[in-house]
């Protein structure tokens, strides 16, 4: 998980310092810059050495901030980081080098801090206590219902499924409403997943209103006092606006209590637009991110977070039910330093 | 798509209002093209390569005789986005074993059945195999794909894909195209891997198709590689395209494997497949406009010869105009109909748009609603009939109006134009023969 996005922060730690630490004669050339990234892994042994040689004092300048700006920007965006999430990176950073004097020897650390902290707060989003809902619906005697949302194939049907299980390993009772009424076989793949893990599924025929079907499911889950109602949707275009309404009217009409979106964490800037765009549309409450064990750029988990700042719930990290994780900002900020 | 071709054709517009073009520009044009192909998901070493290449080009080649400086910059920004995704057009025909190969959630079982449709449309007969067994249902999606399309489907009692290739094989041994499913997961997973290896060596595919998603990232390119050191990946397929993804991770991807796409998906419905021609997928690209593939859909869209030399003579009445709000219907969402049009691309806005869908909609209402002599003579459609027209149609007397207007709009603007002829002769022409296009 992560490795090459760790590699790619580790190298715009070491290449900036590079750039800071070393003695600015001239403008630096343009040209130079371009081959920077390839000739990085033999140069940073120089650098260290010149750290150590040149115990000074010395004052960063904006110019020195700028120059470093396209290093951060590149390695950045190889790792699927999105733009506005770089431009974050590069501010933080600025406000922390600029106009300050850093001894050398502390160049790194500062700069190491700069990321860790930017990292930090950009990972960090609000948190939300799913069983504090569930349980404030119980005592109204209400069933509480979390809509899955998100784009063709992000993985909202297992999500769906690995969330009964863990719900249901608190105790909790589970019905699904199949409001994927579109793509073939969506019910039956519902019903697998319902069958392992005893849960009961509430569907109409293919074609139709994703709305009434969820509104069956709820009104099933009153009568039968069950505690939580998982929706699944149709996959759709974050452009197509005739199937946002219809979503939003799904949302609308049964109240949901969380509209989940799911987002495949292998997506690169796209992801962006997806958010954004879902969360005009629909209304986005939390976030659930899948795939991460492919993973090994992790920027669009970076992108999500950043655009968003929505709570994420879980990261699905693997194809068995277990392999659903609590989102752990601490630990992914360590895993990348 | 949109947003990529939108950053291209507005970098170098930017560029190429100032008044010279020297080293400094071409540097401009560059960094920015960098930045846009970075945005879009393409491979960072590509970027760089092609950026090096468009920037050598530019400064030392001679401008050939007839091209402005701006036409040069484009042609050969063209030429290399062209170069890095491939430049020849590539065709699917005939006899042949496909595979279909990919990560989980890029669309290969809906994809396995848009190209069953597809050589169904070329008058070959094509049969599918189900080798999903992880997957829940994913044999049921197949099968009820397949029932649409009256296209078998071969399924293992015993979820056993490799009994479904061979049984599979022995039934369908009389069909032209066998198309395989099999199971989406990480190329990086050893069990998959044997899996397929397995599968390869029992079906021997003519074909083996990768199938990427537009909005993967950059993950794409170690996938590719992975896939293609286990099957030999012959072509690749890029599915959902209708977003706003760039596209760029699944491209570059190509590069790696050295394998070309072949097919874009463009929608949620069966027929929405495009087989790729790098012409018109970088004009569409870089936001020139697709001439192309908007006369290849008013062609599948089935506009009748009859029609034509109506339009020719002038003759135009509210059946042609019912004929033609549903053919543009066929053609899909209209913001991608005027995607394609050269210079209009980018510029409508989107609510605007979907205001004239809805409108499309309620004159086809309005018209369903009309006597055979009303759309026949429009002119004796009066206050009476437009009120009864409107209950009918269940809209309002303004509503039967503005589609009185717009009828008469259109009858004048095809006279000025002179019909379809008008048209070839026209700027349309003159723009697509700019970009080698052929009308």
């Amino acid at each position: 998980m992560f490795d090459f996005l760790k590699k790619k922060i580790s190298n715009v730690v070491s290449s900036v310092t590079k750039m800071v630490t070393k003695e600015d004669k001239s403008k630096p050339k343009k040209e130079k810059k371009e081959t920077e990234v390839k000739e990085k892994k033999t140069t940073v042994k120089e650098v260290a050495e010149r750290i150590f040689k040149k115990v000074t004092e010395r004052q960063i300048t904006e110019d020195d901030v700028n120059n470093i700006f396209n290093q951060v920007e590149m390695n950045l965006l190889e790792a699927d980081v999105a733009v506005s999430v770089i431009d974050k990176f590069k501010e933080d950073l600025k406000n922390n080098l600029l106009g300050k004097d850093t001894k050398r020897t502390q160049v790194k650390e500062v700069i190491e801090n700069s990321f860790r902290n930017s990292l930090l707060e950009i990972l960090t989003t609000p948190e939300i206590d799913l069983e504090k809902i569930i349980q404030k619906k119980r005592s109204e005697d209400k069933p509480t219902l979390f809509i899955f949302l998100g784009f063709n194939g992000s993985g909202k049907t297992t999500s769906l499924a690995k969330f009964a299980k863990w719900l249901i390993d608190k105790k909790y009772s589970v019905v699904f409403a199949a409001g994927d009424s579109f793509r073939a076989a969506s019910i039956e793949q519902l019903e697998e997943h319902a069958n392992k893990l005893r849960v009961k599924v509430i569907k109409h025929q293919y074609g139709a209103d994703p709305a009434a079907v969820v509104f069956d499911a709820v009104k099933h889950a009153e009568s039968h006092n069950i505690n939580v109602v998982l929706a699944d949707t149709a996959g759709r275009t974050h452009v197509n606006k005739n199937l946002m309404d219809q979503l939003e009217k799904v949302c609308r009409v049964n109240k949901s209590d969380l509209k989940i979106l799911v987002l495949d964490s292998l997506t690169g800037n796209d992801i962006i637009n997806q958010c954004e765009m879902y969360d005009k549309a629909v209304g986005v409450d939390a976030l659930i991110l899948t795939k991460v064990d492919v993973v090994e750029r992790g920027g669009s988990i970076l992108s999500a977070a950043y655009v968003l700042k929505k709570p994420i719930l879980f990261l699905g990290i693997g194809q068995e039910y277990e392999n659903f994780e609590k989102y752990n900002p601490d630990k992914i900020a360590e895993n990348l330093l | 798509m949109l947003n990529f071709g939108k950053g291209i054709t507005d970098l170098i517009k930017k560029v190429l209002t100032r008044s010279s073009i020297d080293r400094e520009a071409i540097e401009e044009i560059v960094k920015g093209l960098q930045r846009i192909l970075l945005q879009a998901d393409v491979d960072v070493k590509l970027v760089y390569d092609l950026s090096n290449t468009i920037r050598k080009r530019c400064i030392q080649e001679k401008i050939s005789t007839g091209l402005t400086i701006r036409e040069h910059v484009m042609k050969v920004v063209y030429e290399e986005i062209t170069n890095l995704l491939g430049k020849e057009k590539t065709e699917l025909l005939g006899k042949k074993r496909i595979m279909m190969v990919g990560l989980f959630g890029s669309g290969k079982t809906t994809t396995t059945a848009k190209l069953a449709k597809f050589f169904q449309k070329q008058g070959l007969k094509p049969a599918m195999i189900a080798c999903d067994y992880h997957r829940p249902a994913a044999p049921q999606q197949l099968q009820q794909l397949g029932d649409k399309l009256h296209v078998p489907v071969h399924i293992n009692d015993d979820r056993n894909p490799y009994n479904a290739v061979k049984e599979g094989l022995g039934k369908f041994e009389k069909y032209d195209v066998v198309i395989v499913d099999t199971a989406g997961r990480n190329a990086l997973d050893n069990e998959l891997a044997e899996e397929l290896k397995e599968l390869y060596k029992i079906f021997q595919p003519s074909e083996t198709l990768l199938v990427i998603p537009a909005d993967l990232g950059r993950t794409v390119g170690k996938q590719a590689e992975e896939f293609h050191k286990l099957v030999g990946i012959t072509g690749v397929i890029v599915t959902k395209t209708d977003g706003t993804a760039k596209g760029g991770g699944a491209l570059s991807s190509c590069s790696i494997t050295k394998a070309k796409v072949k097919f874009i998906g463009t929608g949620e419905k069966i027929e929405d497949l495009e087989s790729y021609d790098p012409v018109r997928f970088v004009s569409r690209l870089l936001g020139m406009g697709d001439l192309q593939a908007l006369i290849e859909k008013v062609k599948d869209a089935e506009f009748k010869e009859e029609d034509a030399e109506k339009l020719l003579s002038g003759k135009f009445t509210l059946k042609d105009f019912y004929d033609q709000l549903v053919g543009m219907e066929k053609m899909g969402p209209l913001s991608g109909v005027m995607e394609m049009i050269p210079g209009l691309g980018h510029n409508v806005p989107e609510n605007l748009m979907q205001l004239q869908e809805t409108k499309m909609k309620k004159f086809k209402y309005i018209i369903d609603s009309m006597t055979h002599e009303e759309k026949e003579n429009p002119e004796i459609i009066h206050a009476s009939r437009i009120k009864r027209i409107a209950k009918g149609s269940g809209t309002s007397d303004k509503d039967v109006r503005d589609l009185l207007k717009q009828f008469e709009q259109s009858k004048k603007l095809i006279k000025k134009i002179g019909g379809m002829g008008g048209l070839k002769r026209g700027q349309l022409a003159k723009l697509a023969k700019k970009f080698g296009l052929k009308i």
